[in-house]
């Protein structure tokens, strides 16, 4: 029986091998696909390796600076650069769209700066030539142009009965056809595949690497049982056809942008921009660290002269503005995190009713398993966003622990009297050595396994239901 | 052609069920991406109402706070912001990742205006559905499906050559033209009906339905030309297609790589690093050092910069301005390169019309990349602004009054509208 299937897919490739049409899509597909992975993996690998260049001349500058106040390297600052993950060369997701680089200072939540895009030719409003886009778009319609015939055109040319009286069951001539298209996108799916091996060299996760695969093998399979579909149902070439480019046009042009379009209009995002307000109004409560004075810490103060059994602060052992400092880094950090925390939930609550529209396009549950395994996501942005919180609450608040430590009261609230005075409020350079190397890595292989999950099962509940049909509209062939 | 072959006609085509659908699925697309793109402009122009409302709070309450020039420049905020145009619901364009919305203060400036404040990157993605994109892209995939086999299927029923003997010459034109007549108006009567909800004049909605129009019969013609051919019609369709694919997709995707490779600009992250090193290294520096730099570019206020302790308010925002100075030539060269890339894409998009007509289309909407840099170069405008409107302040060393905090510049949006 497997002898006949293969059969079958041979006489169709054989077809294909005859019709210059069938070859010109090919030759442009692969080309395409070719192009996309060459393209891509040296755009990204060249800005990874900028990134990660500016990187480590942000760390140098920090550290090379000379002795001075710690509250000045507060506001100096510290830059980090987010680096593309290794599977991000074959689906850069949302690299584009996201700043690439985030200044880091006391007291502020910096948004991320310099999106690519908004130095983009505005030529890639509808695609860009990465293997994502050849895979998830343009490859359905290599699939529709070669396969719209492939029951329908027995059936004009009356083959078809032919073959029923020969004793091939209709199942058998679907599996055929079907591995014949298969056969096809496996084909255009090459040069993704060994840039995926490639990606193995670079240190890509094995797991991420097979389950990257295996999701474009379940998308076009599913395209191959969308073909066979609506070719059985088809009566005739042209419908079969027509048919097709509508299904195409809805699942992969249509549906993504209304996915988008109803999951803005359902969920507002205010921007950072309006919640700002809210935190400057919470700040204030908390009081200003820079000002000791402030009547919000006078609390503080009174605890503190207590602990160390002292009147005043110009008598505690340590320095009493660098205490504010930590103290309202603290708080303020819990309301900057807080607030942080609601903008992400509402942008993944905006792309969680996205990705509900995978039950019925599978472009969207490609796209959204493609990403979060490659680690260019949403949530894999955002987790770049919290590391980078992380890095700046750690060393802002090394500083303060040194501006506390490293000298008195008076020391501090005197610096600008005099030259003299400003030196004695001032530490050593030895002191800068508190960054660590930053290199952004996305979440864990398994994570990212889980978190694609949703979409996996989509793509199976898809493919499920497509196999279904088509071998019930099989069985009235 | 009489009046009854239209009428013929008409029945004809509308009593073929693939035809109503497809123009039904255009009447609904037009009408869901008008809906949702007014929605967004409601949205957006909503939120420019809170943030002037939080804004003048903000400020007031600042004022309270404060009392002194420099302290008051350092804490208060100003709200800039592009306003959507009323066109911006049928061509959303790119306020999706440019920002049109910043509060800036009198600090140094290339440190707060790259801040972006955007929406949902996943979401900027996928893309939207605005009214540009049901008419470059959606539409001549309709009228693809509708036009490539209007002779095909009459062959292949067999009728074709009886109804090229016994009808007019002009019996194929009437059909076509029926059907991009009634494609049009699927696709424009959302558009005319959001357009006057959002208040645009008439003479740009009849300029855009004109525009759309035209678009449409090039696609047209161009599927009526190749419907003449003695093909199957899926083969005339694969054809179109193409035509379709190459001159939307590929086209601008292959340029845009070629245009990224051929202008290349200094990464943005250097402008930072330059700003902050030029800001940071003068706490260090002997004033004189940043007063005389500041002097070269404003001599007005020469004799005027000495400072008699180390800090000095009108020394820091002096500070802050040679920051960006240094800075300048930097992002200047990043935004050319912005530009010439813009530019270049310009020449690519004859080659696509599609893009062409989104380019159109976004710039009559005031909601393209030209229309960003505009914002941008009037934000940069307002801080200068608010600069001089403080340096006569600090410099002349003026006794701190709140009232001459009333006279502050404001911002004005779209101001050469």
């Amino acid at each position: 029986m497997s002898n006949i299937v293969l059969a079958i897919a041979r006489d169709e490739w054989r077809y294909w091998r005859r019709s210059s049409l069938a070859q010109t899509v090919l030759v442009i597909a692969l080309t395409l696909a070719i192009a996309s992975v060459w393209v891509t993996h040296s755009s990204i690998s060249q800005s990874a390796e900028q990134r990660q260049h500016m990187q480590s001349a942000a760390e140098h500058t920090f550290t090379d600076q000379p002795d001075r106040h710690p509250h000045r390297m507060v506001h100096y600052g510290h830059y980090l650069f987010r680096s593309p993950p290794p599977l991000g060369t074959l689906d850069p997701g949302v690299d584009a769209f996201t700043g690439n680089a985030i200044f880091l200072e006391g007291h502020r939540h910096n948004s991320a700066t310099f999106a690519d895009q908004k130095q983009s030719s505005g030529l890639t409003w509808l695609s860009k030539l990465t293997p994502a886009f050849v895979m998830q778009i343009l490859t359905p319609l290599l699939l529709i142009v070669l396969g719209f015939g492939v029951m329908t055109r027995e059936r004009e040319a009356g083959t078809l009965d032919f073959l029923k009286v020969q004793g091939v069951s209709p199942s058998v001539l679907l599996a055929g056809k079907g591995v014949a298209l298969a056969g096809a996108g496996i084909l255009v799916l090459v040069p993704l595949v060994v840039g995926a091996v490639m990606t193995l060299l670079n240190g890509a996760a094995l797991l991420m690497v097979v389950s990257f695969i295996a999701s474009y093998l379940l998308y076009l399979a599913i395209w191959c049982g969308v073909v066979l579909l609506v070719s059985t149902l088809a009566t005739s070439n042209s419908t079969s056809f027509s048919g097709l480019i509508a299904v195409w046009i809805l699942l992969c042009l249509v549906l993504p942008r209304v996915a988008s379009n109803t999951a803005s209009v359902m969920v507002a995002s205010p921007g950072k921009l309006e919640t700002d307000f809210a935190v400057l109004q919470q700040m204030r409560q908390i009081g200003d660290g820079h000002n000791a004075s402030d009547p919000a810490f006078k609390a503080l103060e009174r605890s503190l002269l207590a602990e160390y059994n002292v009147d005043s602060v110009e008598d505690l052992p340590v320095n009493f503005r660098g205490v504010v400092a930590q103290y309202s880094e603290a708080e303020q950090t819990k309301v900057l995190n807080e607030f942080a925390a609601q903008q992400m939930r509402q942008q993944t609550s905006q792309a969680d009713i996205a990705r509900q529209f995978g039950w019925l396009s599978p472009m969207i549950a490609i796209q959204n398993a493609s990403m979060k395994l490659a680690g260019t996501d949403l949530e894999n942005y955002h987790r770049f966003l919290r590391e980078a919180e992380k890095v700046r609450f750690d060393f802002v608040q090394s500083l303060n622990t040194l501006q506390a430590e490293a000298m008195t009261t008076a020391q501090d609230t005197n610096r600008y009297r005099s030259a003299e005075a400003n030196r004695a409020a001032t530490v050593s350079a030895d002191n800068w050595q508190i960054l660590n190397n930053f290199h952004f890595t996305p979440l864990s292989p398994q994570q990212r396994f889980s978190g694609s999950l949703l979409a996996f099962v989509q793509l199976c509940f898809v493919l499920a239901m497509v196999l279904g049909f088509t071998l019930l509209a099989g069985r009235r062939i | 052609m009489s009046w009854l072959d239209i009428r013929r006609e008409t029945t004809f085509v509308l009593r073929r069920k693939s035809v109503v659908i497809l123009l039904i699925s255009g009447l609904v697309l037009s009408l869901f991406s008008v809906w949702t793109g007014s929605m967004d402009v409601a949205q957006q122009r909503a939120t420019i109402e809170r943030l002037l409302e939080a804004d003048k709070q903000d400020r007031e309450e600042v004022i309270q706070k404060h009392s002194g020039y420099g302290e008051a420049a350092y804490y208060s905020f100003h709200l800039t912001y592009a306003e959507p145009s009323s066109l911006a619901f049928a061509a959303l364009g790119v306020r999706d990742v440019y920002p049109w919305k910043h509060r800036v203060r009198m600090l140094a400036l290339e440190g707060q205006i790259h801040e972006s404040d955007t929406q949902n990157p996943e979401l900027a993605l996928a893309g939207r559905i605005d009214f540009a994109f049901v008419i470059a892209v959606f539409a001549p995939l309709l009228l693809i499906l509708l036009l490539h086999d209007m002779r095909a299927s009459e062959r292949a029923a067999g009728r074709h050559d009886f109804l090229t003997v016994t009808a007019r010459s002009s019996f194929w034109l009437l059909r076509a033209g029926f059907i991009v007549t009634a494609l049009w108006l699927a696709l424009i009567i959302p558009f005319i009906g959001g357009a006057i909800v959002n208040g645009v004049s008439a003479s740009l909605i009849s300029l855009v339905a004109l525009t759309v129009a035209v678009y449409l019969l090039g696609w047209a013609a161009l599927c009526y030309w190749v419907s003449r051919f003695r093909f199957p019609a899926p083969v005339l369709a694969s054809f179109l297609l193409g035509v379709w694919l190459l001159t939307s997709f590929i086209i601008p995707a292959v340029g845009d790589v070629v245009i990224e490779e051929t202008y290349q600009g200094p990464a943005g992250g250097d402008i930072l690093m330059t700003q902050r090193e030029a800001v940071n290294a003068a706490w260090d520096l002997p004033h004189h050092i940043t007063m005389d730099a500041f002097e070269a570019s404003h001599p007005q206020w020469e004799g005027k910069t000495q400072t008699s302790s180390l800090f000095e308010w009108k020394w820091y925002y002096a500070f802050q301005q040679i920051g960006d100075e240094k800075a300048r030539p930097l992002s200047q060269a990043y935004q050319q390169t912005a530009e010439d890339r813009y530019n270049a894409a310009g020449w690519v998009a004859w080659l696509s019309p599609a893009t062409l007509l989104q380019r159109t289309l976004t710039h009559w909407a005031q909601t393209d990349a030209p229309a960003a840099w505009q914002y941008e170069r009037d934000v940069r405008e307002f801080h200068a602004e608010l600069r001089h409107f403080y340096y006569p302040l600090l410099f002349n060393g003026r006794e701190y009054s709140a009232a001459a905090l009333e006279e502050r510049p404001t911002f004005k949006p779209n101001a050469d509208d």
